[in-house]
């Protein structure tokens, strides 16, 4: 009985953990937005929390450099399952125009399962809040699956 | 000492304003003017002439070509994962056949979802549309020009098509009744150059095909008709207006 209250709890309350990876701080300041009272992301539920132990859903901005490869790999085996994970504009997906370079290490996708990719670069914040959105719908199906 | 409630005005008027928070998923929120968005293309404009490809700086449109029975089918990609939206491709497009859209709802949870494609045939043509003996001036393939090149006269018998507005599509071959239009080989078309040159070399540094080469020293132009897809950048790019689209030697 406990865990119908808590699944169904969390599955209106997915906390969101926001790493760059090298990103421009063009899609930061886009997530930030969301966020915000202008567009209000927490009317759905999502928080920012501030360490990835918190989270279900792991937002990625942002090409993975070499600094940051083993930072994103470490944050990423914090989070506890079901994790979702969501890419946000075109770098996490293909490098954008960072690819090529020496200090590139590839997309997001070599390093773990992408389950929502936002194109746009940046996305508008409708597009990032519709992106999230997929993301909780993905995730409560997964913790439906986790606890059958 | 006075007792007062300094934003006491500001409390009151917020409670019975609206929200400053945008209802976003029960309103649809359209983008603003200009806003580059997914990628329209459409494949029956296109030219073909790669000058997107090179403009692109992620390098996300791709173009695949394979010979079908028909022709040649070319398949152009592009991929809004990878793309930076800068505009660059429609902008250099010379028949427009790109557009960025204000559609900003680019979520998926499969890639593949996020590309833009569009295909067509290309025929395999190099001469003149010519129409033979058998023709009954039905006025079919007159009424089907998309270009309106064609020009039938039924009571004088007459046949007639402007060259400079037929693009070669292809489509009155197709409707002909009596299959007596095709194109003829020889009086082939293509970009020519008159004596006004001064071989500057721009026509050769537009040419997204590379069709073009100028020798400076030697005051010599050339041109390779199979890398030339008739585009018309170089046309546009001379300064002394020397280049033109005419008959072929």
């Amino acid at each position: 009985m406990f865990k119908k209250i808590i699944t169904k709890s969390m599955a209106k309350s997915p906390w969101i953990y926001h790493i760059n990876t090298g990103s421009c701080n063009g899609c930061d300041i886009e997530l930030v937005a969301v966020l915000t009272p202008r567009y209000d992301a927490e009317r759905f539920g999502f928080k920012l929390a501030g360490t990835p132990r918190h989270a279900d859903i792991v937002v990625v901005s942002g090409p993975i450099t070499s600094q940051s490869k083993e930072r994103l790999i470490r944050t990423l085996e914090q989070v506890p399952e079901p994790k979702c994970v969501v890419s946000i504009g075109s770098c996490p997906r293909s490098c954008n125009v960072f690819k090529g370079s020496y200090s590139v290490e590839g997309p997001l996708e070599n390093y773990t399962h992408v389950d929502v990719s936002i194109a746009g670069c940046t996305p508008k914040p409708e597009a990032i809040i519709e992106g999230l959105a997929k993301a909780a719908e993905i995730l409560a199906e997964k913790r439906e699956a986790m606890y059958k | 000492m006075k007792f007062s409630f300094p934003f006491l005005k500001e409390a009151l008027g917020n409670l019975f304003s609206k929200p400053s928070t945008v209802n976003f998923p029960k309103v649809a929120v359209e983008a603003a003017p200009k806003y580059r968005g997914r990628i329209a293309y459409d494949a029956e404009k296109c030219v073909n002439c790669g000058m997107c490809i090179k403009v692109c700086s992620p390098g996300a449109i791709t173009r695949t070509s394979e010979d079908v029975p028909e022709g040649e089918k070319i398949t152009y990609e592009f991929d809004l994962t990878s793309c930076t939206f800068c505009g660059m491709c429609q902008d250099f497009c010379t028949t427009n056949a790109i557009e960025l859209t204000a559609d900003y709802h680019m979520v998926a949870t499969d890639p593949a979802d996020l590309i833009s494609r569009g295909s067509r045939i290309k025929k395999k043509v190099t001469g003149k549309l010519t129409c033979g003996d058998a023709c009954v001036y039905c006025t079919l393939c007159a009424k089907q020009c998309p270009e309106g090149a064609i020009t039938v006269d039924r009571a004088n018998k007459t046949w007639e098509v402007d060259e400079s507005k037929c693009v070669k599509c292809g489509i009155c071959i197709d409707k002909c009744p009596k299959k007596c239009l095709s194109f003829a080989e020889g009086d082939a078309e293509g970009v020519v150059c008159s004596d006004s040159c001064v071989y500057c070399t721009l026509c050769a540094k537009k040419c997204p095909s590379e069709a073009i080469t100028v020798d400076r020293a030697n005051k010599t132009w050339e041109i390779d008709r199979e890398k030339c897809t008739q585009c018309g950048i170089c046309i546009n790019a001379c300064p002394k207006k020397s280049l033109s689209m005419g008959a072929i030697e």
